[in-house]
């Protein structure tokens, strides 16, 4: 049967969702990784919904997304860099050469992952027109996440990362397992959040007794 | 043979600790010592769930829950019974413990006295969850579950809030995360891969997926294994994904190491165990890529512990170590293989939980943890020398102790797998453990204390209630040893739900 996905929001909304991960890793302020963070989960959404011209399971993973990702988080997110300093700590790399990296990351992987992607799919329907897309999307972002969590040195920045990493995983389910039930999908966002409150609850200690957020700082226990 | 019965066990031995959980931190601030009791109540339960399910599990039957979801086989019982049996005398330890005041942060001991409630909920919290992942048979939620073990202890490891616990908290809630979300993709590739060929839910089902492991694509089966290996492996302290093991380990407060160290890196252990076999009879080479990542993770480990001057650091690469027999003992893939990696599991989690407990009551008598420190301790606190030493020689694999007869049974199935390389790293790696724990030893029991501030007259005897937990488990480490028959029967049947698939 052949479903009418709108093929052309699909991809316009793919395409912007790959730029909002480079500006949430890229940008030096942190609100406004913050901010280019939750546009993301917001596009995650819209794209769920687009998916679910075909699957109308997905309406709830989209609700799921949305309190999970569009909102909780980034309001956690929000809320600690209030407390902490919305300045990044400077990364392992400078700005430019940041850049040109991601750049050429999500160029090359996004090529790489759309060619080659057969390899990893499970079935022939997750590879099947916008899915194959879908598919590369979420793994141009998932090492796009990768990338600033080893690059970083803002504890938060890191966390911003891994927020990009289980996006990525998220947007993946819609094309490996589209009939996954919806406990096991919430069950899935739930830990992530508390994950991610609990990290940002621990760095917040840190910044209390370190006075930052920099991990080169967390240098007490090697060996 | 083995017949499926339906059974509430099954749901009660985690759901009991995790309503114990509940009204540990909610009537805890009502009063402290309810925490306590219901800390005490919480565990006492499991175990005895355990011991029930253990019982019905060896008359042959394989126990089951809600439907599908949750299934105990021997392999589920034989990890139940080892976490509620180490949850216990941890939990006896940590009353003491926790309430000694030199322990607590720099706040004030008020500060850490309100927390007290929820150090209970989350410790218990925390062995519901690794009960609940080790009796799911959804793919998916085994994923869940390992996760929320991760969260409920990450603010445990933190517990201290000083500056190295929470270096430790951090590096712990994000190494983890990141790498169980690889974990995460496995799970849902395989569930995927398998979904054309069971029908709906069963695809989910671990018992399911065996069946189909041979239909599954080879490039997807080959990611599938890697990611598995990343993300339980990290989750299990698997070299090289271990950088966070030894941080955590050491900073958490010792009753939370003995969990940590003791058992839940073997419920990690039994993730990996239970998935990735399932491709073993599918893809010969996989077992070699198993022993050979045991082989470097135990001699890594080994080595690192050398070199500690902190007890409990010590301790956890030594955990390291001995995770990497028990990775190879499943990679040799045969029944013998497979009965000493259990047994090695089932060894180590009694041995290294005693160990952490008896360094554990050496910081509860002096607030001190570093061989350059400590000294002379033994004529002032022989019963956790005695202890300490029990776990020592267990764990270096001497004789009549519990690690002998399981480093004994892996070696023996080495040599019977032609894989003799395999069995000399083992044996050089036995005697760098025995190094390692011996120097440790002596350097807190014999001579004299190496640091100025600590006076031995000054240093008392931990109190009973310390002994009690760690006399339970020095007492398994020589059961273990003098009669290894005792775990036979659970052990044998838990190698044939592994190694049933490779043709034995």
């Amino acid at each position: 049967m052949a479903v009418p996905y709108n093929t052309e929001l699909i991809e316009t909304l793919s395409m912007i969702l790959i730029i909002t991960s480079v500006a949430a890793v890229e940008s030096q302020n942190l609100k406004r990784a913050a901010a280019a963070y939750c546009l993301q989960a917001l596009l995650i959404c819209g794209l769920i919904l687009a998916f679910a011209a075909g699957n109308s399971a997905l309406y709830v993973w989209a609700l799921t997304a949305l309190i999970t990702k569009a909102i909780l988080t980034p309001w956690f997110l929000l809320r600690y860099i209030a407390k902490t300093g919305e300045q990044e700590v400077p990364a392992i790399v400078g700005f430019g050469p940041s850049v040109v990296i991601a750049s050429v990351l999500l160029v090359s992987f996004y090529k790489l992952t759309h060619t080659y992607v057969h390899v990893l799919a499970p079935t022939p329907e997750a590879i099947a027109g916008v899915f194959r897309t879908n598919l590369a999307v979420a793994l141009t972002v998932f090492v796009l996440g990768l990338y600033a969590i080893l690059s970083r040195r803002d504890a938060i920045k890191t966390v911003i990362g891994l927020c990009l990493l289980e996006n990525a995983v998220h947007l993946s389910l819609v094309s490996l397992a589209p009939d996954m039930r919806e406990t096991a999908l919430i069950g899935i966002a739930t830990e992530v959040v508390v994950t991610v409150y609990l990290l940002l609850y621990v760095i917040a200690g840190i910044h209390e007794k370190v006075g930052t957020t920099d991990t080169y700082e967390l240098a007490e226990l090697h060996w | 043979m083995e017949q499926s019965a339906p059974s509430a066990l099954t749901q009660i031995v985690f759901l009991a600790p995790a309503a114990a959980a509940l009204l540990a931190w909610l009537l805890g601030r009502v009063r402290r010592a309810l925490a306590e009791v219901f800390a005490l109540v919480g565990s006492v339960a499991a175990l005895a769930a355990a011991i029930g399910i253990a019982a019905r599990v060896l008359r042959g039957e394989i126990l089951t829950g809600w439907g599908p979801e949750l299934r105990v086989d021997a392999l589920s019982a034989l990890l139940v019974l080892l976490i509620t049996g180490v949850g216990l005398p941890a939990t006896l330890f940590s009353i003491r413990y926790m309430r000694h005041r030199r322990l607590l942060d720099p706040d004030g001991a008020d500060v850490t006295d309100k927390r007290l409630p929820g150090f209970y909920g989350l410790y218990l919290l925390f062995l519901a969850t690794m009960l609940w992942g080790c009796v799911t048979n959804n793919i998916i939620m085994l994923y869940v579950a390992v996760e929320a073990t991760t969260i409920a202890s990450g603010l445990l490891v933190a517990f201290y809030w000083d500056r190295r616990s929470l270096e430790a908290g951090y590096k712990y809630l994000m190494l983890l995360t990141v790498g169980i979300t690889f974990a995460l993709f496995a799970s849902v590739l395989l569930y995927a891969a398998a979904t054309p060929y069971l029908p709906g839910v069963n695809a989910m089902l671990i018992s399911e997926l065996r069946g189909v492991a041979s239909l599954i694509p080879r490039s997807v089966a080959i990611f599938v294994v890697a990611f598995l290996v990343v993300g339980f492996g990290t989750k299990a302290g698997i070299a090289p994904f271990h950088p966070w093991l030894p941080d955590a380990h050491a900073e958490a407060p010792s009753p939370v190491s003995a969990l940590l160290s003791g058992v839940m890196i073997k419920m990690a252990a039994y993730a990996l165990a239970r998935t990735i076999t399932i491709f073993f009879p599918v893809y010969d080479a996989l077992t070699v890529f198993v022993v050979v990542l045991g082989a470097f993770t135990m001699l890594l480990g080994g080595v690192m512990s050398l070199v500690q001057d902190d007890l409990k650091r010590l301790l956890a690469y030594s955990s390291v170590s001995q995770m990497g027999y028990v990775i190879m003992g499943l990679g040799f893939g045969t029944y013998l293989g497979v009965y000493g990696s259990l047994f090695h599991l089932l060894h180590h989690a009694a041995a290294k939980s005693l160990l952490f407990l008896s360094v554990g009551a050496v910081i509860y008598a002096t607030s001190a943890r570093s061989m350059s420190q400590l000294g002379g301790l033994g004529r002032r606190m022989p019963v956790t020398a005695v202890c300490f030493f029990i776990g020592a020689f267990a764990i270096s694999g001497l004789p009549p102790f519990s690690g002998f007869m399981s480093k004994l049974t892996i070696f023996l199935a080495g040599a019977q797998a032609g894989m003799w390389a395999a069995v000399g790293v083992g044996i050089f790696t036995s005697l760098l453990t025995l190094i390692a724990v011996l120097r440790a030893g002596q350097a807190v029991f014999w001579g004299t204390p190496r640091s100025g501030d600590l006076s031995l007259e000054s240093v008392r005897e931990a109190p009973a209630s310390l002994w009690l937990a760690m006399g339970a488990l020095a007492g398994v480490c020589l059961l273990l040893g003098v009669y290894p028959q005792i775990a036979y029967p659970l052990l044998h049947k838990a190698t044939l739900s592994i190694a049933g698939l490779v043709g034995y």
